[in-house]
């Protein structure tokens, strides 16, 4: 009896634990709510949560909004993959070949300072103000945190296990594939985990260049006529896609570095009972 | 009269200045255990790794089989100090390393049972004790068929109980598989315990090589020889 | 447990890609056709450009004559401008003033229409309830304005009418976001700005023009530039375009309830607040005249006065008279 007790005392403990990082966005967006309908706030500087919920349904219902998203979206995904992409390569190459590092990185290292949004005069200039702009802001903010992250993970991979594989006539390809990779692997991840991040800032900024479509121009296009509906809204979305992309993110991180998960439980386990 | 597996010709080594070995000789037959003891920092490693191929000679050379060692020894598998098995991989995984293929499966069943760890093929390294870790070193070692075995203190940091049944697990593998296995240790009870002949390491040569006819026989050895023996290797180191 | 936790991952990778390829469509849709010859078009919500857009006979009768067009939208005239030296924009509709800044910094442009005022919705801001009466009550207090727009020329204007000098007053240079928060919480006294915002601002901050631009003679009138060499080469064009665009401005004049409920929609502004702005002005667009270079001039010298800018321009040598 006394087992089934503590079970279920465990069963809700861990729901309520799961409901715990919910807690302060439900609170505030109740108090939000509150506020707005006792009219604390002044509605043409901060709509309430049910106006912006309703103008989201208009948006949705006349199609602006799943069309605005889905571009933001592709322009979002097409930078990631590209910058992100090229990162990895140059971060890959760099790592693995010392005379290409003596040749890349410190340049690689100089171009890093300049803050990339420093860029878009230039790429004005030289790509115009179409898709292929915007996707190069993005690409060049995704690029440097996935370079910094393969070069360095690939790297700090332990020389031990890459002499073991040496030593054991691994060819390159399973050398690489099977030893240096998922060694390099965690912090590759956490690269993609920053550069999602990035790439959704740059995305804001690279919408408001003469776009006419994307969630960034919804956003300025209702700021210039002070429709605070839309521009809450579209803060919320930027908010939930961020808050996306991370999920997948550490998904993906669980997904991949299981491994890493049972060693931590196991070192966590050992340590417990040696403190006991 | 024992067929020659290897030859250490006079070789030397130094890193810049120091010079860790010089004019080291040593013959290691086909088939025996041998054990090479001396004191930390001596060069056992780094005549170890030479073997492996895995370090140069700075003079004199390292004959196997007639042919100069040259870039990594492929007859010869190592088993490291650390067990440095990739933890990303499980049991079956690490074992096989880049074999494929159903025969290679069954081979790598077979070699973990021997090490008695056929029920642990889906665990994770980390999911291992440190004697069940260097059990899967061992059989990953073997895996590859290698007519030389090079351990560099494999069970160091083992604890004792369970380092005795490792000395006792390699030494009966090897000799099963007629392995030619070339053992390096500070331990020298250990060397004792596994080995045909034990080589001194001392002043950057092989000072000395004591025969050890107690070893490798049925019975577990005379206690009281083995203990002379000892003592009498020990004399020789810190002499 | 794990499994499922993949295949979901997995779901909303696939869902992810699905929507950026529906996206990558969208895009592509506005790429055009390709034997027709490309023109970019500038232009800001609201506009004479805007009003080309919305009722849609534009493109089709450009396309007849052989021309693909695409409209970008900008959300200020200096951006446009920006764009338009570097040749991303063929023709673009901008208001008075950033021309001018434009010509100063070097950028080659030419005037190639000029369009209606914005006068009667173009002025300075003031709560119906402020202690500000008259223009010369200005003194000492602080106006918000936005730097090298013709909320600046309109302020320089009415300073002039009002015979005060420009430390009479406290200038808050604020782009339009800032200004209007700052106007809201009272931070500033008054706020030189033009139609809709000015209307917006009007109906929902219970709110005045203290002069309007047919006192100050800062007019907001509307201009169609295009890079000189561009200008040069595409006379034919150019004259299409004015043709076709104030046939639209006719439409426009006529039709004030449909034109209202798009801008409304477009522009997410109340129909209150967008019809108080359009029927306050007249759309129009025609060629160059010698007066309105005038205007122009005005803006110009009044500048280079207020060492705003530090070259002395003479528009007309900017301009095409197309006839
Ligand atoms: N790459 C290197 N560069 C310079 N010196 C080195 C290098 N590798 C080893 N040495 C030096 O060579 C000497 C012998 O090292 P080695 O590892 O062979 O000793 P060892 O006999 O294995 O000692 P231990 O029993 O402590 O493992 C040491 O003094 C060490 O500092
Ligand atoms: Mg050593």
């Amino acid at each position: 009896m006394e087992n089934i007790e503590t079970n279920e005392k465990y069963h809700f403990s861990f729901k309520f634990k799961n409901s715990l990082p919910w807690l302060i966005p439900v609170f505030l967006i109740v108090f939000w709510q509150v506020a707005c309908n006792l009219s604390w706030v002044n509605e043409t500087l901060l709509p309430s949560p049910i106006d912006v919920v309703t103008n989201g349904i208009k948006l949705f219902k006349n199609g602006e909004l799943q069309e605005n998203m889905s571009i933001s979206l592709y322009r979002a995904t097409a930078g990631l993959l590209i910058g992100g992409g090229l990162g990895f390569v140059l971060g890959f190459i760099n790592g693995v070949s010392r005379k290409a590092r003596l040749l890349f990185d410190s340049t690689i290292q100089m171009l890093r300072n300049i803050p990339h949004l420093a860029l878009i005069p230039l790429i004005i200039l030289w790509l115009g103000i179409g898709e292929s702009a915007k996707i190069s802001l993005v690409a060049l903010g995704c690029l440097f945190p996935m370079y910094i992250n393969t070069y360095h993970g690939i790297t700090s991979v332990d020389p031990k296990l890459i002499e073991m594989g040496k030593s054991y006539e691994l060819s390159k390809k399973d050398l690489f594939i099977k030893v240096i990779f998922p060694g390099a692997l965690p912090t590759i991840l956490m690269g993609v985990r920053y550069a999602l991040g990035v790439m959704w800032t740059t995305l804001i900024v690279a919408e408001t260049i003469s776009a006419s479509s994307g969630i960034g121009y919804m956003s300025t296009n209702a700021e210039q006529f002070m429709d605070m509906k839309t521009i809450v809204l579209c803060i919320l979305i930027y908010a939930l896609l961020g808050k996306l992309s991370d999920f997948i993110a550490k998904n993906l991180e669980d997904i991949f570095l299981e491994w890493r998960a049972v060693e931590r439980r196991n070192t966590d386990a050992s340590e417990t009972s040696r403190n006991k | 009269m024992p067929q020659k597996l290897l030859e250490i010709n006079k070789v030397g080594k130094s890193y810049g200045k120091s010079v860790i070995l010089s004019d080291a000789n040593l013959v290691i037959n086909e088939g025996e255990f041998i054990a090479l003891v001396g004191m930390s920092g001596g060069g056992k490693s780094t005549l170890l790794r030479m073997l492996a191929g895995l370090e140069e000679t700075s003079a004199g050379s390292i004959i196997q089989d007639g042919n100069k060692i040259q870039g990594l020894n492929k007859e010869a598998r190592v088993m490291f100090q650390e067990d440095r098995l990739l933890p990303w991989m499980n049991v079956m995984d690490n074992v096989l390393l880049d074999k494929r293929g159903k025969q290679s499966v069954s081979e790598a069943t077979e070699l973990l049972t021997q090490v008695g760890l056929g029920q642990y093929v889906e665990q994770l390294p980390s999911q291992l004790s440190g004697g069940q870790r260097q059990r899967v070193a061992l059989a990953r070692a073997l895996m590859s068929h290698p007519r030389l075995l090079l351990l560099d203190e494999p069970l160091g940091a083992l604890d004792a109980l369970t380092r005795t049944k490792m000395q006792d697990l390699i030494r009966k593998v090897c000799q099963d598989k007629a392995i030619t296995t070339f053992l390096v240790t500070h331990d020298i009870n250990e060397a004792v315990r596994m080995a045909d002949r034990i080589a001194v390491i001392k002043n950057g040569t092989i000072w000395r090589i004591v025969e050890n006819p107690y070893r490798g026989k049925e019975s577990l050895g005379d206690k009281e020889k083995e203990v002379e023996i000892s003592e009498e290797i020990l004399a020789e180191i810190l002499d | 447990m794990k499994n499922l936790k993949k295949s979901f991952i997995a779901i909303l990778l696939l869902f992810w890609c699905g929507v950026a390829i529906y996206g990558w469509h969208l895009t592509r849709e506005d790429a055009g056709s390709s034997s027709l010859k490309n023109v970019v078009l500038g232009y800001q919500a609201g506009d004479e450009f805007y009003i080309s857009k919305i009722r849609g006979q534009f493109v089709k009768k450009m396309k007849a004559k052989g021309y693909n067009v695409k409209f970008k939208e900008f959300q200020n005239g200096a951006a446009m401008l920006q764009a338009l030296a570097s040749g991303n924009v063929d023709y673009a509709r901008v208001g008075d003033t950033p021309p001018v800044s434009a010509l100063a910094a070097g950028t080659k442009l030419t005037y190639v229409a000029a369009g209606g005022t914005k006068a009667k919705g173009s002025g300075i801001l003031i709560r119906k309830n402020s202690s500000i009466k008259t223009l010369a009550d200005l003194k000492g207090k602080k106006v918000a304005y936005t730097k090298g727009t013709s909320s600046q020329y309109m302020l320089l204007r009415a300073l002039k009418v009002a015979g005060l000098s420009n430390d009479d007053i406290t200038w808050v240079n604020l782009d339009s976001d800032a200004a209007s928060v700052a106007y809201s919480k009272g931070k500033v006294d008054a706020w030189a700005n033009w139609d809709p915002s000015v209307a917006q601002v009007e109906i929902t901050e219970n709110s005045k023009l203290l002069v309007d631009g047919t006192t100050t003679k800062a007019l907001n009138r509307s201009f169609i530039v295009s890079p000189t060499t561009y200008a040069s080469k595409n006379k034919t064009l150019s004259k299409l375009i004015i043709k076709y665009t104030e046939q639209d401005m006719k439409w426009a004049n006529k039709n004030h309830s449909k034109l209202i409920k798009k801008m409304s929609a477009d522009l997410k502004l109340s129909k209150k607040v967008v019809r108080r702005s359009v029927i306050r002005r007249t759309f129009s667009m025609h060629a160059m005249s010698k007066s309105v270079v005038k205007e122009e001039q005005e803006i110009a010298n009044v500048f280079y006065d207020n060492n705003i800018l530090t070259k002395k321009i003479d528009v007309s040598k900017h301009v095409q008279y197309l006839k």
